[in-house]
């Protein structure tokens, strides 16, 4: 076999194992990494990145302890979710993120069946704040969070079947608590100057 | 002295086996085999105590090495299991200190809301 047809054949199994990557990371129904969360994860002085699908989640849920009371009530939601996408970036400086970046990340979720429960623009500190959810026949099947602070970026993505007064019970974790008062709130812009839009 | 020949070359005279000698030798030998259990099966392949010893002694080996092993596959998949639960209590904690900023500014806002309409 002459070069050409090597690295022809080469090629073509690069390809293929790159759409088998792409089509395995599709199936676990977790985005694809943009290329603003590299740029992100440049400029940060620190990162945390968890990125679990289905398939971790249920061999995690077998580790979780019934005993105690906040991991019983995390594996109860987690049983039924397709994946769990939480970044969280902390910046030395202001201004080390854009808000074009912001809304890189905002226009993945701009499509019918995600519909925007809190969305919130402070214009003085900067801080800006976007809960969406994913309704699918009238289920919330997915939630998205990106909070911003001028030196804090924080996105949730949580895809599969999610209940919030299931998470509301979870008070011993992170004040998982309060996303069960979250689950009536429809805080729609007012189109106040300079505050919440 | 010709009488002791004559009856010498009697005694060796070649005389041909009487039939059936060689099948029933051999039935006699399998059945030898068949009541001396592996290690007459053994010596019949060719192999002594020697070797029978040392695959038992290979054999025990492998099974204790499967045995390690085994246990080892176990605690490992523990480790990446508590690693996992980890991952996913993380995750559950960002997602609840997120949520926590969003009620903290919704009731600011509302408290800003309040004191607007005042």
């Amino acid at each position: 076999m002459n070069r050409r047809g090597i690295a022809f054949r080469l090629g073509a199994l690069a390809m293929a194992v790159g759409m088998l990557t792409a089509a395995a990371r599709a199936q676990e129904g977790l985005p694809l990494a943009p290329e603003v969360e590299k740029q992100l994860a440049a400029k940060a002085n620190d990162v945390t990145e968890v990125t679990l699908g289905k398939n971790m989640l249920e061999f995690a849920a077998k580790f979780m302890k019934g005993s105690d009371a906040d991991e019983a009530q995390a594996k109860k939601l987690i049983q039924g979710l397709k994946g769990i996408y939480v970044r969280e970036y902390t910046f030395d400086k202001e201004g080390d993120y854009s808000m074009e970046q912001l809304q890189q990340l905002r226009a993945y979720f701009e499509t019918a069946e995600w519909s925007p429960v809190v969305r919130e623009r402070e214009r003085k500190s900067g801080e800006t704040t976007d809960v969406l959810m994913k309704v699918v026949n009238g289920e919330t099947q997915g939630m998205f969070i990106l909070s911003a602070e001028p030196k804090e970026l924080t996105i949730v993505l949580i895809l599969g079947p999610i209940r919030p007064e299931d998470l509301g019970e979870l008070r011993g974790i992170g004040g998982l608590g309060s996303l069960g008062s979250l689950g009536g709130v429809q805080h729609t812009p007012k189109g106040k100057k300079g505050g919440t839009e | 002295m010709e009488e002791f020949e004559r009856e010498l070359r009697q005694a060796l005279e070649r005389r041909p086996a009487p039939p059936g000698l060689k099948r029933r030798l051999m039935a006699q030998r399998d059945a030898n085999v068949a009541r001396g259990g592996w290690r007459a099966w053994l010596g019949k392949a060719g192999y002594g105590r020697g070797w029978a010893t040392a695959t038992a002694a290979l054999l025990l080996l492998a099974m204790a090495g499967g045995g390690v092993r085994w246990e080892l596959d176990r605690r490992q998949e523990e480790r990446n299991g508590e690693a996992a639960r980890e991952q996913v209590l993380t995750a559950l904690r960002i997602t609840g200190h997120a949520l926590n900023q969003v009620q903290t500014r919704l009731a600011e806002h509302d408290r800003q809301a309040r004191e607007g309409e005042r």
